[in-house]
């Protein structure tokens, strides 16, 4: 297969997703995806969301499920349009029932030896810290249709696999560890860095 | 539209967004030129850059256009000058490349909103304040480009292409002479004036 230079569809978004999906016990336990948005219908943004007790059908501060967000319409659009789509979130009763707060500050911290980053994001009174350790190599990844997460968009971007990674808000650590996934083919961690991510909207050929 | 295999052969050089502004003078050569880099992930780590040849045709002309490197990482400077820069020949080949010296920069910062009207780079250090400014904004535009398409002629290059058709370089709030012109990629004219965002560098074959 040959590559076509120009991509003809829509690019909808790209920016940054870096996301940490932690297991206990067989479950998922913990989704925390931050989203920085570099370019957007609806502009750029920064903003995180995390599912701390996805089965709580509460939100913030009854249980650890919230969204902090800078631009609420981009993010609105983002859980609308990518996030719910996910069966491990959006399935989920906590999803539904996610407080949404006011982002004040976000601070990002790539490691200089490139084995570890954090993120730090904060704002209507709480502190969210996401940590990734143990970096590995970055993977390029471009992926149709039929590959991306959403099935509706082509996406591409760069995967950086973590070996731990933890989420604590206001000081503390939800629980959970990385476990193994299969993504694109591979067996990867369900902690990663996504960088450079891009998502383009294809019409869908007739017949 | 992205190859059928979701992850793409070959070792990530470098990863983020890399905008530029290459103004003409009447005679049809470079008046001014610039690159600014916002790197998420390198060898040298992640941080960013501005080059300036306020003067490409010599060594500079003080303050008033300095040809020049300033940046939040001199590691990743002299990465992006040896492996990246040093690879396209407009800027290699012109007479600042060699007598540039690298300056901390005081503060970095981007504004306005790349599907809008306007987006800006600002960097400022050691008595300098350069302003990057694209205005008349198109649509954008995903590309995947194969070694024989891109600027060091060794890379697959992801981007989302955003072209300016009006664009100016300000030095401690003076305008540099020039305009910009047209130029082709990938068989398509455009300007030379981009932004470009999600972009990575992967050299094919190499692990």
């Amino acid at each position: 297969m040959k590559r076509t230079s120009i991509n003809s569809g829509r690019v909808e978004w790209c920016g940054e997703s870096p996301c940490i999906f932690l297991e206990q016990g067989g479950r998922e336990a913990v989704s925390a995806l931050v989203f920085r948005v570099a370019l957007s219908p609806h502009g750029r943004g920064c903003g995180c969301i995390i599912l701390g007790a996805p089965d709580d059908g509460a939100g913030w501060p009854l249980a650890p499920n919230l969204i902090l967000a800078d631009n609420q319409p981009l993010m609105r659009w983002i859980v609308d349009g990518w996030v719910g789509g996910m069966p491990q979130l959006g399935d989920r009763s906590g999803f539904r029932h996610m407080t949404w707060l006011d982002l004040d500050s976000s601070v990002r911290l790539p490691n200089a030896d490139r084995a570890r980053h954090s993120e730090t994001l904060r704002g209507s009174g709480v502190e969210v810290e996401l940590s990734w350790n143990g970096l590995g190599v970055p993977i390029p990844v471009e992926a149709d249709r039929e590959h991306s997460a959403t099935g509706r968009h082509e996406m591409y971007s760069v995967f950086v696999e973590a070996e731990a990674a933890s989420v604590a808000i206001n000081g503390t650590v939800l629980p959970g560890s990385v476990a193994d996934r299969q993504l694109f083919g591979k067996t990867m961690k369900s902690a990663f860095l996504a960088l450079s991510q891009t998502w383009v909207s294809v019409p869908v050929k007739e017949g | 539209m992205p190859l059928s295999d979701p992850l793409t052969p070959g070792r990530v050089d470098w990863t983020g967004e890399n905008p530029g502004i290459l103004l003409r003078g009447p005679d049809g050569s470079f008046s001014a030129m610039s690159l600014f880099f916002r790197v998420a992930w390198s060898p040298a780590g992640a941080g960013q850059l501005l080059l300036l040849y306020g003067d490409p045709n010599d060594a500079g002309r003080g303050v008033s256009a300095p040809n020049v490197l300033m940046g939040d990482n001199g590691r990743l400077a002299e990465f992006l000058m040896q492996e990246f820069i040093g690879r396209l020949a407009a800027f290699r080949d012109a007479p600042p490349f060699h007598g540039l010296e690298y300056r901390p920069a005081r503060s970095i910062r981007s504004s306005g909103d790349p599907m809008g009207r306007r987006y800006t780079e600002t960097v400022a250090g050691d008595g300098l304040a350069i302003e990057l400014v694209w205005e008349d904004l198109e649509t954008p535009k995903a590309l995947e480009l194969v070694p024989e398409q891109t600027g060091t002629g060794r890379h697959v290059m992801f981007t989302v292409l955003v072209p300016a058709r009006r664009a100016r370089i300000l030095v401690n709030g003076r305008q540099l002479p020039g305009e910009v012109g047209t130029r082709v990629q990938a068989g398509m004219e455009t300007t030379t004036a981009f932004l470009y965002f999600s972009e990575t560098w992967i050299i094919p074959g190499a692990e």
